[in-house]
Order: structure tokens, then C-alpha cells, then sequence
């Protein structure tokens, strides 16, 4: 039930986004089950124009974040509008280990904090990110918490399985 | 205030010195440390420094199932526990296609409302107890015991409530609660003239507050700021308004906001918020529906495979969670966007060239609660 | 304005016998009534601050919470006294000592009634505010010699407020001084038998009241021991005894305020039915409950505002106020 609004302004965005990263496969997606309205799935690279076409378009950067998928990492951006039509869009990328993205905070400067936040959680290193260091955990740590291989996950055997 | 652009380097290195701000202070909500580097009073560089409330709830996210994860949400905002359990719900059934009955929703806005009416006692009042004024923080916990009274009548816990299921609610309000929410609408109504001519109306606390840490729009959404933090530097957004759920669409409500972006603007925007959220719950009650409050769900839920993203508008902004699912029980990652953790990265932005008594203004008046940054 | 001397004030001194003999009785006097004040003023400031706030303040202890201030003294009594290691130690010694021996001396001119003076001393009020300017060296001794960025910032903000606040302060009351043609406290209580000062000199009242509320460091200007934001301001290292020396030398400062106000301003010890000291505590401890009251109420004002409101408002006030007291008296 997408307004009149709403579908010319995911039609702009589709067609920019397409422009812009000509690699990205853009889908669209079921709002009431998903939350977002557009999916932009990203291979390689193409972050910072992604948030460059989302700054001129006024949206907010709404969060950055990761998942582990034991041989990859996807990482995740959440763009949403605040002052036009309610558009949401969603692009990950996959990146394999050991692989560091750019980092989108010479854009939008709330990336600062979140990509550390990312680092902090999972390892990835984002390069040109002007402090990145641990941001939540001690700073001495020298373990990454959310990865899959530490502590109690279902693939580290220690999961708690009264339950589960 | 100092225009610091003009000192060069040589001459701060020489004359700055460091003071900490926290962790242990009458004044930080929370255990919250800013690091501030001053030239006689005048902050030239802030640096929060957070972590020291990380509980590791993302990650207890991935060792339990779906319905051990309830109490979690509560307890990264406490002060909009009701709010987040709701959120967290409303993930899950989004994701899994539960459709909640309409009494469950209505009575989620009710106590969602008079949460957001608790906690914005808080945040108003203990940006005044910053600034020096102790008697309204008290005032306004005597209306807040009253609301912790009635959510404990039907959730049994004061402060971290774990209340909302999937499909709906745990249990019904009672006529004591209908009767009790009446009361204390009433009440409230009559309380607000004091709470203006005692702090709203005083010259100390105007001029203190007055162009004191301003937010400039572009500043506001490039850093990521939303809630009334935003909607005191004039922009009008509000997830209720802007992406509605639940059943706030049937409501009629108005968003406040303030053109100055200054400490002032983002008081006022709370204190009419508090009559806002009088407005709902009234209407809530004028027409709250018959019905079950619960959906039938299977006992453990098996979410299908696949994210979701869900926002809600809590105390202090848009707060959200992103679930990411298996297809079992457990889920894969659940990420929460916490409202506080963008909000407070723009005291970076905004601090340098203010006082030091100014420091504790703008941090009150942002309204940050440190378990939610660190969760 | 023609003021003629009370006869028995001589005879009390006279039959005390020598000057020794009625200096030690106004130090017995002094003695026992500094701390009766003080225990009575911190229990007031409780129930005051309880009520206003909503609340009924202490209760527990003897009925209605009055003898909370007894228990607090013995508690604070047993306190350990922890002495920082890297502090100055003979300022931080010195310090408290130092900050209440102006509350004491000030207690001698002050007129309770026309009977109890200790010693009307010919440069009364002058003596007050001289000692009181010492308080000021003892704060910036106690923030320096405790070794925290904390207490130096409170220490700094206290001597700039109180030497920005003494300028005010006496030319607040210069204008009474050249109403009666002298400093002796008694001898200016007695010129009020008629009309009180304060029908003729109500701006001066205003500009005194305010600059005694920020020369004891009470709020609105007690960003000194800003409790927000430096957690105790210059008295953050003190703990036990010494911190009930800062404390009853605050509550003593006030109650000399208190005391000068109602000397200058609103008749001393006049009044219908009662006797003159009766009256004279009377008004005393209402101008005290006024100032809890405003503390309970207001904000904090911030450094640079209570500056420029001194500098910049109650200054040129208070001097256009002297100028035209000065041709009235001329020209009247």
C-alpha cells in the first residue's frame, strides 16, 4: 500500500542507485514483512557512493551494522528518509574476511561512532575512519565479541540448550 | 562564548588542561564518562567515553530462543522499558506475520504513552536538577511514582517490564488500572501550572538554558539525531507521525516542535510532548475496543528465514531492532539501533567553546540513558 | 539625625568590672551561641528544603527529626579523617581553622538587643567585613592545597565571585552609614526607634541581600560548591570534622548576614510587645528562611552571568543609589 509519493520517490531512488552503482542488484521489498522498501545488495565495493546518492537524496543514515556468516562478514546500512515520504532502504555487501571497506563517515559523520561500534564487535577495519578504536569493550581486549567462534553460540557447542 | 577557531595550537597546548567528567558523578545519567580537555573554563574538546555498562545483550541475543530474549529489551532503556518490550515484540511478529488483536495494541499505546510520560519526568527534570534547581526533580518523581504505581498494577514490575508477548499483551488492564489512569490524567492536568511557574517561567533557568548548545537542522541529521533533540532544532519527525504502527494512525496527536535548536527549545519540546501523550491515552481509553489480548502463537516461535527491520519512536528517539533469522528458535543476530548512541556522538560537535556549567546543561538536555549507548 | 548614647549600655559594663571580664563572658556567649545557630539552622534548612520539595524531611530521629543535627555532629565526629596523600598539608590543615575564626569575631558588635552586645566596637560593621574577606583566603587555601582539578576550579570561582560580590556589598550600606553618621552597629540599630531603614533605603536593602547571599555562597550563587558539576567545589577533599568546620562557618557567615540586614535595614531589636532580642532573632532567622527558601527554588546562575550581573548591574546601582542619598542628605 505504497502512497503515490512513496512509489515515484523509490522510482528516483532506483533509477540514481542504478547510476551511481551500476554492479549493485536493487530489489524491492515487502514493507509490512520486512521493514524496509528497497534492498541493495552490493559485491564488492560502492559504500561511499551509495551514501553520497543517499546525502543528496536527504536521507538519514539510520545504523551500520554486521553479521557474521563464519566465512564472510555482511555488512549493513540502513538509510531511512525523515522529512519526505517514508522510504527505507537497506543495502548490504558481503565481504569476505580480512577484507577492509571504506568507511562512509567523511559523509555522515554518525558513521564515526557506528563503524567503531562495527570493529569494536566483529574486527572489520574500515579504511580513512578518522579514530578508529574500541568504543564499548576495554580497551585492551583483544577479542572480537560477536563473532561466531567466541562464547556461547550455537557453533561453538556451548550454547545453552535447555531450549533451544 | 569563545571563538576557539582563533587560538592557534601553540598557545592551547600550552594552557589546556584535562578534567573527567565521570564516571562517578552527581550528574551523568548513568555511569558516563566525558573526557573534556578545558582552557580556564572554556571546553575546547569533549570525548565520551562509553562502555562502562556493556552488558553483551546483542550477543546474549544469539544463546537464547525468542521468547527468553523478552526481559532483555527493558532493560537497555529503563526508562522506556515498556516502550522496547513492545518494539522488540512487534520485530518478532512482524517477521513471523503475527497479527496482534486491536485491545492488545491499544493497551501497548496506553502503557507505551505513560512510559514515555515517565521518562520525560526524568529527562526534563533532571536537566533542571543540573542546573541547580533540585525541588522540580522531586516534583516530578512524585507524578512518576504514580505512574510506576498503575504499570505495576498490571505488569507486576516498576521499572523493567517484561509485559508484552507475541500477539499481544500478558495479561488485561483491570478497573482498577482504567479507573487509576483516569485519576491521574486528571491530575497531571493540574500539576503542569506548577511545573510552569516554577521552572518554565524562571529567569535564572531561562537565561542558562537560552542558546546554549545549539543544533543546527543539517548538524542534526548528518550525525544521526532524532527525537526530541531533533524536533527541538526544527525538524518535525516522529516515527509515530512518520512511519506509523501500531494503531497510532486512529490517534490525533500533534508533533512539537521548536525552531532554535538550544537547550530551551529541547525542554519545551518535552514538556509538550508530556501533554501529548495525555491527549493519546485519553483517547486510548475513550475507545478502547473488547476482545482477547493475547493471539494464539505456537508456544515457541520459529521465525521464517530472512531480516527485518523494525522502528519505534522511544522516550528518547527512533529506536529499532534488526533481526536476523535462521529459521529456528535462536536467533541468528539482533542488532539494536539505540537512540542515545547518535544523539550523544553530537556533544563532540556541539560542546567546544561552551562553559564548563554548560557541559552539564547540554548533556541533561539531550537526555541520554548510558545502558541503552552500551547496551 | 542626632543619635544620643543609651545609658545602660555603660552600666552592664561597668558592673561586669573590667574589660577582661566582659570579653570572657561575650566568648562564653559566642561559644554557645555559634553552635546552638548552627544546629538549628542545618535542622531548619532540612525540614525547609523536605517541604518544599514535598517531602516532610528528617523524621526518624526525636520528634519531627530535632535532634538529627546532634546525631549528624556525633556522626560526623566519628568520621575518619582522610587526609589525600599528595596534598599541601600545612594550607590544607590551616584551611578550616582559618575559615571559622571570622564567623566568631563577627559575632561581637552585632546589637541583639539593647542589652546583650558583646562590644559595640567603634568601627562595627567594618571589623565584620574585613574578617569576612579572610574567609575568601582560607577557601582559595583549601582549593589549592587539595591537589584536584575539582576543588581548584571551585576555589578560583570563589574568589572571583567574592571579591566581585564585597564592592556591592559595602556601598549597599554606605548610604546608611552617611544616613547616621556612624559605624557602631548598636548606635545605627538605635537610630531605626522611628521608621525602619529599609522605607528609606529599599534599594540598598534589595543590592545588600543579594550581595550577602553571594559572599555566603548560597544559591542562586553557589556555583562554588556547584553540587552538578564539581561535585563539592573547593571542600571535595574535606571529610569529618573538617567538613563540619566549613559547614558551620557557612551556616555562621549566614547567620551574621542575617543579623547585619536586620541591624541596617529592619530595626534590630524594635519592635511592640516582646523583648528586643526576642524580636531581633525573629527577624533574623525570617530573612534565613527567605534565603533557604530561594535556594530551593531557583537555578544555579552560571560563572560569567554572576559576574556580569555584579560588575555590570548591582555596581552602577548601587553607586547611583549613594549619589542620590548624598544630595538628599545635603540638600534635606
Amino acid at each position: 500500500m505504497l502512497t503515490a509519493g512513496q512509489k515515484k520517490l523509490l522510482v528516483e531512488l532506483r533509477s540514481s542507485l542504478a547510476e551511481a552503482v551500476p554492479e549493485g542488484q536493487i530489489s524491492e521489498s515487502d514493507y509490512a514483512t520486512k521493514g524496509y522498501h528497497l534492498e541493495l545488495r552490493l559485491d564488492k565495493g560502492g559504500v561511499r557512493r551509495v551514501a553520497q546518492i543517499m546525502l543528496d537524496k536527504r536521507f538519514m543514515l539510520e545504523t551500520v551494522t554486521a553479521a557474521d556468516f563464519i566465512d564472510s562478514f555482511e555488512l549493513v546500512y540502513l538509510y531511512s528518509t525523515y522529512n519526505q515520504q517514508q522510504v527505507r532502504l537497506l543495502t548490504r555487501i558481503r565481504i569476505p574476511k580480512d577484507v577492509q571497506p571504506f568507511s562512509v563517515s567523511a559523509i555522515f559523520p554518525a558513521a564515526i561512532w557506528l563503524e567503531r561500534e562495527v570493529y569494536d564487535f566483529f574486527g572489520i577495519r574500515f579504511q580513512e575512519h578518522p579514530d578508529l578504536k574500541r568504543i564499548i569493550n576495554p580497551d585492551d581486549a583483544d577479542y572480537f565479541p560477536l563473532l561466531k567462534n567466541f562464547g556461547k553460540t550455537k557453533f561453538t557447542d556451548q550454547i545453552d540448550d535447555i531450549l533451544c | 562564548m569563545l571563538n576557539i577557531k582563533t587560538i592557534d595550537d601553540a598557545t592551547i597546548n600550552q594552557r589546556v588542561y584535562q578534567l573527567n567528567l565521570g564516571p562517578q558523578h552527581p550528574s551523568t545519567h548513568g555511569v558516563m564518562h566525558l573526557l573534556l580537555t578545558l582552557d580556564g573554563e572554556v571546553v575546547v574538546k569533549i570525548e565520551p567515553i562509553i562502555g562502562y555498562s556493556h552488558r553483551g545483550h546483542e550477543k546474549m541475543a544469539e544463546n537464547r530462543i525468542y521468547e527468553q530474549y523478552l526481559p532483555n529489551p527493558a532493560r537497555m532503556d529503563y526508562l522506556s522499558g515498556m516502550i522496547f518490550n513492545h518494539g522488540y515484540c512487534m520485530a518478532v511478529e512482524k517477521l513471523c506475520g503475527i497479527e496482534v488483536p486491536r485491545r492488545a495494541e491499544y493497551i501497548r499505546v496506553i502503557t507505551s504513552e505513560l512510559n514515555r510520560i515517565a521518562s520525560h519526568f526524568i529527562g526534563t527534570m533532571d536537566y533542571a536538577m543540573g542546573l541547580g534547581a533540585i525541588t522540580p526533580f522531586l516534583w516530578g518523581w512524585d507524578d512518576r511514582e504514580n505512574i510506576l504505581d498503575l504499570l505495576e498494577m498490571i505488569s507486576g514490575s516498576r521499572l523493567t517490564y517484561s509485559y508484552g508477548r507475541f500477539g499481544g499483551v500478558r495479561n488485561d488492564i483491570t478497573k482498577e488500572f482504567y479507573d487509576g489512569t483516569r485519576k491521574f490524567i486528571e491530575r497531571l492536568r493540574s500539576r503542569f501550572w506548577d511545573y510552569e511557574n516554577l521552572i518554565n517561567q524562571n529567569v535564572i533557568f531561562i537565561k542558562r538554558s537560552k542558546d546554549v548548545g545549539v543544533i543546527t537542522k543539517e548538524d542534526a541529521l548528518l550525525y544521526g539525531v532524532t527525537g526530541p533533540t531533533l524536533r527541538g532544532s526544527g525538524v518535525k519527525y516522529d516515527v509515530r507521525k512518520h512511519e506509523p504502527y501500531s494503531v497510532y494512525p486512529e490517534f490525533k496527536f500533534e508533533i512539537p516542535t521548536r525552531k532554535e535548536g538550544d537547550c530551551l527549545a529541547r525542554y519545551q519540546v518535552r514538556m509538550a510532548e508530556l501533554e501529548q501523550s495525555l491527549n493519546i491515552i485519553e483517547q486510548a481509553l475513550d475507545h478502547l475496543p473488547p476482545g482477547p489480548v493475547r493471539a494464539k502463537v505456537p508456544r515457541f516461535v520459529t521465525p521464517p528465514e530472512g531480516d527485518c527491520y523494525v522502528t519505534f519512536e522511544s522516550a528518547r528517539g527512533a529506536a529499532g531492532f534488526y533481526i536476523v533469522s535462521d529459521g529456528t528458535r535462536v536467533p541468528y543476530r539482533i542488532k539494536v539501533r539505540a537512540p542515545s548512541f547518535s544523539n550523544l556522538f553530537v556533544l563532540t560537535k556541539i560542546c567546544p567553546g561552551h562553559f564548563l556549567a554548560d557541559i552539564v546543561a547540554i548533556f541533561g538536555s539531550i537526555d541520554v540513558t548510558v545502558p541503552e549507548i552500551d547496551r | 539625625m542626632n543619635i544620643t548614647q543609651l545609658p545602660y549600655i555603660k552600666e552592664i559594663y561597668g558592673f561586669l568590672g573590667s574589660d577582661v571580664m566582659s570579653g570572657l563572658v561575650g566568648l562564653l556567649i559566642i561559644a554557645a551561641l555559634v553552635p546552638l545557630n548552627v544546629a538549628a539552622l542545618v535542622l531548619a534548612e532540612r525540614k525547609v528544603a523536605g517541604h518544599i520539595q514535598l517531602r516532610p524531611g528528617p523524621m526518624e530521629v526525636g520528634p519531627h527529626g530535632i535532634l538529627q543535627t546532634l546525631i549528624d555532629a556525633v556522626k560526623l565526629l566519628g568520621k575518619e579523617m582522610v587526609t589525600p596523600g599528595l596534598t599541601d598539608k600545612p594550607l590544607y590543615w590551616l584551611s578550616p581553622i582559618i575559615v571559622v575564626a571570622p564567623a566568631f569575631v563577627g559575632f561581637i558588635p552585632i546589637p541583639f538587643s539593647p542589652l546583650v552586645q558583646i562590644k559595640d566596637v567603634n568601627v562595627g560593621f567594618l571589623l565584620i567585613f574585613a574578617f569576612s574577606s579572610i574567609t575568601i583566603i582560607s577557601i582559595l587555601m583549601g582549593g589549592w592545597a587539595s591537589n584536584n582539578k575539582y576543588s581548584l576550579i571551585g576555589a578560583v570561582r570563589a574568589v572571583a565571585q567574592n571579591v566581585a560580590y564585597e564592592i556591592p556589598l559595602l556601598l549597599s550600606v554606605m548610604p546608611i552609614v552617611m544616613m547616621t553618621n556612624t559605624f557602631k552597629l548598636g548606635e545605627i540599630a538605635q537610630a531605626q526607634s522611628g521608621l525602619w531603614f529599609i522605607f528609606y533605603q529599599p534599594i540598598a536593602a534589595i543590592i545588600f541581600f543579594i550581595a550577602t547571599t553571594a559572599e555566603t555562597n548560597r544559591a542562586p550563587f553557589d556555583l562554588v560548591e556547584g553540587e552538578s558539576e564539581l561535585v563539592s567545589g573547593f571542600h571535595t577533599e574535606y571529610t569529618g570534622m573538617r567538613f563540619s568546620l566549613y559547614f558551620l562557618a557557612e551556616y555562621t557567615n549566614m547567620v551574621i548576614a542575617a543579623a547585619l540586614f536586620t541591624t541596617f535595614f529592619l530595626g534590630g531589636w524594635y519592635g511592640p510587645v516582646l523583648p528586643g532580642a526576642v524580636w531581633f532573632f525573629a527577624k533574623t532567622y525570617f530573612l534565613l528562611f527567605v534565603v533557604m527558601w530561594m535556594r530551593w527554588t531557583y537555578p544555579r546562575i552560571r560563572f560569567d552571568q554572576l559576574m556580569n550581573f555584579a560588575w555590570k548591574v548591582l555596581i552602577p546601582i548601587a553607586l547611583v543609589n549613594l549619589f542620590i542619598t548624598a544630595i538628599v542628605l545635603k540638600v534635606i
